[in-house]
């Protein structure tokens, strides 16, 4: 193979396996867990082709730093995408999988440094500039905007009950976070099992928390834990129509759940 | 050492292939997972035969003391599924429970310390003890 194809072809395998580490490292949500799949077998497959292929990693001008900084970053890319094929049938290893993925992504930015100090970064960044600083800005573009959009989502919810808490009680002067908390950690006497909230989500929204009856692990209500809560409607009221009525015995008003939505949003 | 460690990485990728029969085939279905899954695990419908899951379908309003009901849509949708992929039906009948079926009581026939801690709370809280559970993975006994 001419030299000139060869370089193309592995600038090619580079291209697509930092693609493919990226997208699995961003999709880690149960939400796009078809991505993570895809993206992390992508992985597992571009690692086992390079070491399946005979291509020497150690080149006479490069010092032994540079070639350990590639083996790092391959072995750790193809632990974590391993591990993830392997916590994907063995929950157990889904602890193991999130640690070597978080470690992975930090030998990956130690070759980047490494591959910087080796080619001067001269070269490289002369290139590079238009395209990363365009890269950059989209990715951080692209990060603001989930964040912005969950917000959105929240307060258009809160904008809702604001409109019919307007209409229940013309007084209604806004939503405050202290009645919120009153609500969440107040003691009803409906039921014996979960007397408030506070029951099943602890006294401190932030942690997970514990169905009284079922047992099952609640992820956090509060929103800088948890930051997909209040952001869906439909699913926020018909939380509201059951745990309201089975703590508290009756319906919340618009006031309240605005109060508590506004309460979790600033835990 | 390029070949170990390939070796090694085709070893981890074949474990599962080690792992015991204790299996249900997970539940598929978005509408099952949200509706069923919000107070409880998704309890896979193999684990009772068709005539308990009809049974439990009909009274939602009353289901083990919470009102669990839903509209008459999407409780025709859930039954469908649960019914089509429901266990078969085994001797001992068609319990109410799938902590009363007999082959559940005989293979969790612990003494009373075990069900008492703290986060198992209670018999169906499958993924206290089985972690793959929601998976329809029970191997981990």
């Amino acid at each position: 193979m001419q030299p000139k194809t060869q370089m193309r072809l592995v600038r090619l395998w580079h291209a697509a396996l930092v693609g493919g580490f990226a997208v699995a490292y961003l999709t880690g949500d149960e939400d796009t867990y078809a991505m993570h799949l895809f993206s992390g077998w992508l992985v597992v497959g571009l690692v086992a082709l390079r070491f399946i292929l005979p291509l020497k990693l150690n080149r006479p001008n490069r010092p032994r730093y540079f070639t350990w900084s590639i083996l790092a970053a391959l072995g750790m890319a193809g632990a974590a995408a391993v591990s993830g094929v392997g916590a994907d049938v063995l929950p157990w290893l889904e602890d193991l999988h999130e640690g070597l993925a978080e470690m992975s992504l930090w030998v990956a930015l130690a070759h980047v440094a490494a591959a910087l100090v080796v080619f001067k970064g001269r070269k490289w960044l002369a290139r590079l500039k238009p395209t990363a600083v365009v890269g950059a800005l989209v990715l951080l573009l692209a990060a603001s905007q989930t964040a912005l959009a969950a917000d959105a989502a929240r307060d258009a919810i809160l904008a809702t009950y604001a409109g019919q808490a307007k209409a229940e009680n013309p007084a209604f002067a806004g939503f405050s976070a202290q009645r919120g908390e009153a609500l969440y950690r107040a003691k009803n006497s409906v039921n014996p099992d979960a007397a408030s909230c506070a029951a099943c989500h602890t006294d401190d929204p932030t942690r997970a928390g514990r169905h009284v009856k079922t047992g099952r692990v609640i992820e956090p209500v509060a929103v800088s834990a948890n930051p997909k809560r209040f952001t869906d409607a439909e699913k926020v009221e018909e939380r509201f129509v059951r745990d309201c009525k089975s703590i508290l015995g009756r319906a919340c008003s618009a006031t309240e759940k605005g109060d508590y939505v506004t309460f979790m949003a600033s835990r | 050492m390029r070949t170990l460690i390939f070796a090694a990485g085709l070893t981890i990728a074949a474990l599962p292939a080690l792992a015991g029969d204790h299996r249900v085939a997970p539940v598929r279905d978005a509408l099952v997972q949200k509706e069923c899954g919000q107070c409880h695990m998704t309890f896979q419908p193999g684990l009772l035969p068709a005539a308990s899951w009809e049974r439990m379908m009909d009274k939602l309003a009353d289901h083990y003391g919470d009102n669990a009901a839903v509209s008459a849509e999407k409780g025709a949708a859930i039954r469908a599924y649960l019914t089509a992929n429901a266990g078969r039906d085994r001797r001992g009948g068609t319990p109410s429970r799938i902590t009363e079926a007999r082959w559940f009581t005989h293979e969790h026939d612990f003494p009373a310390p075990v069900w008492k801690r703290p986060e198992v709370v209670t018999k169906s809280n499958c993924p206290a003890c089985h972690q793959g559970a929601e998976q329809g993975l029970y191997d981990d006994d």
